[in-house]
């Protein structure tokens, strides 16, 4: 298996089983209890690095959530002005100012709210539909298993814009809704392998075949013991999605089909950054650079939290 | 050997037709036929002689064979806006740009991203690996309109060295292929470390070392060559990413590829276009797949029974 999450999410192979898998420190110690989510914790707070993009990122949800209630200026309210229109960072404005005179800064965190909220809720459907279509393959298995695997295989890796623009022109509005809908709708393949994959490794496992045995129903088997295992790799799935999620978001809202002003998500402005950026290169860049951090962040957590829900890779990691 | 490819060839038609039905369904929920706008006046003679023309008139299962049977014979339909111009003309006239970039961008991807993990996998844990590794997750997340628009600013406008925009010789070339390229050369540097590492703890690898061959070439002929598979196999999936690429990208530069005219047939209610261009973009994809797995087959004979 690849040492790279990104991969091996992105080949669709499952992760070993995590329970299993994060029993085996606890064995040192045999009086304390192992705790997988403790444990899982513990090895987390581990990686410099996914703690930092954690930080980061949990600081940049914050400000975008926070700030517009406390910034001195309210951006659809406030009158136009034009005199300070495209100013440098001042103390006042301390990412300068848009074409309307709006402050930069206050205009990133409610970007960044549009930004996240899309991102967070595509990457929910997603994963919503993965576990639907996954669970049903890896449940059922055979030839319906069959079927939607190679399905799966022949769709994969097909370029979601076109499908994301068509399905927006279906609806004809441009919201945080139908943004989710268009994001998501040619998006899960990826996330159904790993949920299929997960749910037939879980499967082999004695505690089912014991299950099985006392007579529990499939329905108990799928909701009691393999879903909620599954739980560790939808986990990581959430920060493996979210990256794809809004850089599509945002490559919409670039080529001017993203969501419909007033409302601004950081990639529209970005769009709007690019009527000039010949003279006022940062108004481009400011966005960019907050969609960057984002994407940066979520796959550094996603790196950490593999390492700390699966610690079998990590010892291959470290060789 | 055989039998796989020939499995794997047949399992494309259903794929293929599955797709292209999803797309008609698609496309026939949009609001809005070309032919019924209000406010132009059109006799119901020619409105009929219209919807013959486009095979409007039929059923949509009929409609739908007879778009299957274009797509397998190359004829895509003439596109409703520009009277006179087919969707075959159309692709023709764009599709051959943004397929250059699309192959310079992975020139670029391949040149840069696979000597980078080598690299980084030789040289493990040192400033080497972290300074390569820290460009390649910077590459994987920045998006390609920043890049591009930076390239713009400061290679084009402030030290003047190549054009800002346009699809000319191959001065205009290089820097769109450059961004576009970058998320794949990041990609294939992770790829190709990961792999490479994990190759490097192969017995075989310690065999040749124990056997005294030199390290130059336990590298090439025994790391190397291995640690290319998932390169191979990342191929179908990069392609993807690449075609969502150029419909920024040729946007940014202004260049008349297929993904610029998609956007613009989509707002011009282009429908025919719209769905001539999805449709060939979702078979390139599918083809891609079945080449990959069918090199896959042959590169790494393990997976052979695992795939249909």
């Amino acid at each position: 298996m690849s040492a790279d999450p990104r991969e091996a999410y992105a080949s669709g192979t499952a992760l070993p089983d995590v329970v299993t898998g994060a029993a085996a420190p606890g064995a040192g110690a045999p009086l304390q209890q192992a705790n997988l989510w403790r444990d899982a914790w513990r090895r987390y707070l581990q990686n410099k690095g996914a703690v930092i993009a954690g930080g980061i990122f949990v600081a940049f949800v914050l400000f975008c959530v926070i700030w517009p209630i406390v910034s001195p200026y309210d951006i659809t309210n406030d009158p136009l002005n034009f005199s300070e229109a495209y100013e440098t960072p001042s103390l006042q404005h301390p990412l300068g100012t848009d074409k309307l005179g709006k402050d930069m800064l206050t205009k990133l965190a409610l970007g960044g709210r549009i930004s996240i909220a899309i991102g967070v809720g595509a990457t929910l459907m997603i994963l919503l539909i993965g576990v639907v279509y996954g669970s049903i393959a890896g449940f059922a298995g055979g030839v319906l298993d069959n079927i939607q695997m190679r399905l799966l295989d022949a769709l994969y890796g097909l370029p979601y814009l076109p499908f994301a623009i068509i399905v927006l022109a279906i609806i004809g509005e441009n919201n945080i809704w139908t943004m989710v809908i268009a994001l998501s709708i040619a998006s899960w393949f990826t996330a159904a392998r790993i949920v299929r994959g997960q749910i037939i490794t879980l499967k082999e496992n004695d505690y089912i075949r014991a299950a099985k045995a006392v007579g529990a129903r499939w329905y108990r088997i799928l909701t009691r013991h393999l879903l909620p295992n599954t739980l560790g790799v939808l986990i990581i799935a959430i920060f493996l999605e979210l990256p794809g999620v809004i850089l599509g978001e945002a490559f919409l809202s670039f080529i001017g089909l993203g969501i419909s002003p007033p409302d601004a998500s950081l990639g529209s402005m970005a769009q709007e950054g690019r009527e000039v950026y010949r003279v006022h290169p940062y108004v481009i860049a400011i966005p960019s650079i907050a969609i960057a951090m984002l994407v940066l962040c979520a796959n550094f957590i996603a790196d950490g939290m593999r390492d700390a829900l699966d610690p079998r890779t990590r010892e291959t990691k470290e060789h | 050997m055989t039998a796989f490819i020939i499995r794997r060839l047949l399992w494309t038609i259903p794929v293929l037709l599955l797709v292209i039905l999803l797309t008609f369904v698609l496309m026939r929920q949009i609001e809005g036929n070309p032919f019924r706008r209000t406010s132009r006046a059109v006799s119901p003679a020619v409105q009929q002689n219209l919807e013959r023309k486009f095979n409007l008139d039929e059923p949509w299962y009929v409609q739908y064979a007879l778009y299957v049977k274009g797509v397998f014979t190359f004829d895509l339909g003439p596109s409703l806006v520009t009277r006179d111009r087919t969707v075959n003309d159309i692709i023709k006239e764009h599709f051959p740009k943004s397929l250059e970039l699309g192959l310079l961008a992975f020139v670029w991807a391949i040149a840069l991203g696979i000597p980078m993990g080598v690299v980084a996998a030789l040289r493990q844990n040192t400033a080497y690996d972290y300074t390569l590794m820290f460009i390649s997750n910077v590459g994987y997340a920045v998006p390609s309109f920043l890049v591009a628009t930076l390239l713009i600013y400061y290679v084009s406008l402030k030290a003047g060295l190549l054009p800002t925009n346009g699809w000319e010789g191959w001065k205009y070339k290089i820097l769109p292929s450059f961004a576009l390229g970058l998320l794949p050369m990041a990609y294939f540097a992770r790829l190709v470390r990961g792999s490479m590492l994990e190759t490097l703890q192969q017995d075989y690898v310690r065999t040749a070392k124990a056997k005294g061959l030199r390290r130059r070439r336990i590298v090439m002929v025994h790391v190397l060559r291995n640690s290319l598979i998932p390169a191979v196999t990342a191929m179908a999936p990069l392609l993807g990413f690449i075609i969502t690429g150029t419909f920024v990208i040729e946007i940014i530069f202004s260049i008349p590829g297929i993904g610029r005219y998609f956007v613009t047939a989509i707002s011009s209610r282009d429908y025919s276009v719209v769905m001539g261009i999805t449709v060939l973009t979702s078979v390139i994809i599918i083809l891609a797949n079945l080449v990959v797995d069918i090199l896959y087959g042959i590169l790494d004979p393990r997976t052979r029974d695992a795939r249909t």
